[in-house]
């Protein structure tokens, strides 16, 4: 037995975001046919609005509402000589949650990856080399994730901008804050090895 | 280490078996196509995530059931007894549990059941292509050193995506493919040089054991020589650069360490090409004795050493030859034709039709 037109598109629709496939569509499908009509109807106009008013933002590629840039390339207050590029908007949050970080940002949306057809072109990179040379950026920190893929990536960034004149530098990867050295494994261990650190006991 | 006890649900023709194993040598026998293998089989799931015959998972599971269901009670060599419980549904993900506790990942579980097969197959170790030999000598690298899985799967990783890149160049590389053709180039030489080091030393620390295992099996000592044979000098990075041109045209990767050999010889001729059948057989279980020895020695595993059917292809003398060659760890053997006369095995099973019976030894 095969659907009606108007479920199987609904389950098409599903199944072509990431992560669904088509079982979980079937599921999801079932679960919103079943669910009461203004709880389907609040996801959609969710959708509709969400699309309506966020865009990418013009100058870093964030997300952005209510304005051709966002509000952290708005806020005046931030630090235009330091730049940390990320690979997705998702990374922004996180470097914002430490309150550390008073610079901007510039979103590559994705990472170098050749199997899934990701290229320089696929990623905001020369965007970025505009950025750097139009703005007054000092320094640019790579903080694209500590796989092969990001690490590529990095390597590639290094490359685009080291002719520019620009310093570059890459976050440091080791062990996790509070946690125990014998349940790290042995990568993240290994490469806390290679950046150990001296110690230094001060001006005394 | 030793394997205590299996219990298998719906595996391969087996219904719902349960399976006590002996210390020592176990011998598995029973006519053909009753379930001896199987046993090994699951045993060999266990340690490596996978059937040794290169059979799918789905293939594990009995006809018309929806999952399979493996238990086993396994001794680590220091006395640590550990339950293994895994599931292998049709569909969805395999579920593993270690003494009750759901392993995170699937890969948590390699390293805590380590084995040495023997099968028949291996003749192709000596007679098929080079890829078979450079799998044989990661697996002997990743069981003698285990941080070494994470560099081969880095190595397979970037070679995957060096060579997406090279086909979507289509034969022609503009500035920007040139830069990123050089970034993956950089990643390559580093695992690949890594990866590299470590089969020459490995392999170097085989060659004399598999001499001496050779002599054992073949009962006439030969010359045995292994030897890595390189598709680059010295310089990765500067032999990726020069075959540029080459693997841009072919879309393909054309040096690195998956195009690498491992030459094997009998009495200075290649064993491949000029060695008979009998020495051929007695080169690959040279191969899988030298592996098992090295990883042994080095103190890091006492893998079970599980031997399939492979007593069935010696002559009677070579057959007890091998035998009194294996360690002296826990042994489980399958035979259609019996044992060997001199063997005197400390437990027999029998497999009637995916049933298992202990038998007085």
């Amino acid at each position: 037995m095969s659907y009606s037109v108007t479920v199987q598109e609904l389950i098409d629709q599903l199944g072509r975001l990431p992560g669904i496939g088509p079982k979980s569509a079937q599921r999801v499908a079932f679960y919103l046919l079943k669910a009461p009509p203004e709880d389907a109807l609040r996801l959609s106009r969710a959708i509709a609005e969400a699309k309506e008013k966020v865009s990418f933002c013009d100058r870093c590629f964030n997300l952005s509402e209510g304005g051709e840039e966002c509000a952290i390339c708005r806020d005046p207050r931030r630090e235009s000589r330091l730049l940390c590029v990320v690979e997705d908007s998702q990374d922004i949050v996180a470097v914002e949650r430490t309150q550390e970080f008073r610079g901007r940002y510039h979103v590559l949306q994705g990472a170098f990856s050749p199997i899934d057809g990701i290229g320089v072109d696929q990623l905001r990179v020369k965007e970025l080399m505009t950025r750097v040379g139009e703005e007054d950026v000092e320094e640019v920190i790579v903080a694209t994730n500590p796989n092969l893929e990001g690490e590529a990536t990095a390597a590639l960034l290094v490359k685009y901008l080291k002719p520019m004149g620009v310093r570059v530098t890459r976050l440091a990867s080791g062990l996790p804050v509070g946690g125990d050295l014998e349940y790290a494994d042995e990568l993240t261990l290994g490469r806390a090895l290679e950046g150990r650190q001296l110690l230094d006991a001060g001006d005394d | 280490m030793q394997i205590r006890s299996l219990h298998l649900t719906n595996w391969r023709s087996y219904e719902s078996s349960d399976v006590e194993f002996g210390d020592g040598l176990t011998a598995i026998v029973g006519e053909n196509g009753q379930g001896k293998t199987n046993l090994l089989e699951a045993i060999g799931w266990l340690a490596g995530l996978g059937s040794f015959r290169g059979a799918p998972d789905g293939a594990l599971i009995r006809i018309g059931a929806d999952s399979a269901i493996l238990r086993a009670v396994v001794v680590s060599g220091d006395g640590r007894e550990q339950l293994i419980e895994a599931e292998l549904p049709r569909i969805g993900r395999n579920r593993i549990q270690v003494n009750r506790q759901r392993l995170p990942r699937m890969g948590d579980l390699l390293g805590v059941v380590q084995v040495t097969v023997f099968s028949p197959d291996d003749l192709e170790l000596v007679k098929g292509g080079p890829g078979l030999r450079r799998g044989w000598l990661d697996a002997a690298l990743v069981s003698r050193h285990p941080k070494y899985g994470a560099l081969r799967s880095d190595l397979e990783r970037v070679l995957k995506q060096r060579n997406a890149l090279l086909r979507s160049a289509g034969g022609r590389l503009d500035a920007d493919a040139e830069f990123t053709l050089d970034v993956w180039d950089s990643k390559l030489a580093t695992t690949g040089t890594a990866l590299r080091t470590a089969r020459v030393e490995l392999l170097d620390e085989m060659v004399p054991r598999l001499g001496e295992a050779y002599d054992v099996v073949a009962r006439r000592p030969a010359a045995v020589a292994a030897s890595y044979e390189s598709s680059w000098d010295d310089d990765l990075s500067a032999a990726l650069m020069t075959a540029r041109g080459h693997d841009v045209r072919r879309g393909v990767t054309t040096v690195g360490p998956h195009r690498d050999e491992v030459r094997l010889s009998i009495g200075a001729a290649p064993a491949r090409t000029h060695a008979s059948q009998g020495e051929q057989r007695s080169l690959a279980l040279a191969l899988r004795l030298g592996a098992d020895s090295v990883v042994r020695a080095s103190g890091v595993a006492q893998p079970i050493l599980l031997l399939d059917d492979v007593f069935s292809e010696l002559d009677p003398h070579r057959a007890a030859a091998l035998l009194d060659a294996l360690p002296r760890s826990q042994r489980l053997l399958t035979s259609a034709v019996g044992l060997p006369t001199p063997a005197r095995p400390d437990q027999v099973l029998y497999v009637v039709d995916g049933a298992v019976r202990v038998a007085a030894a």
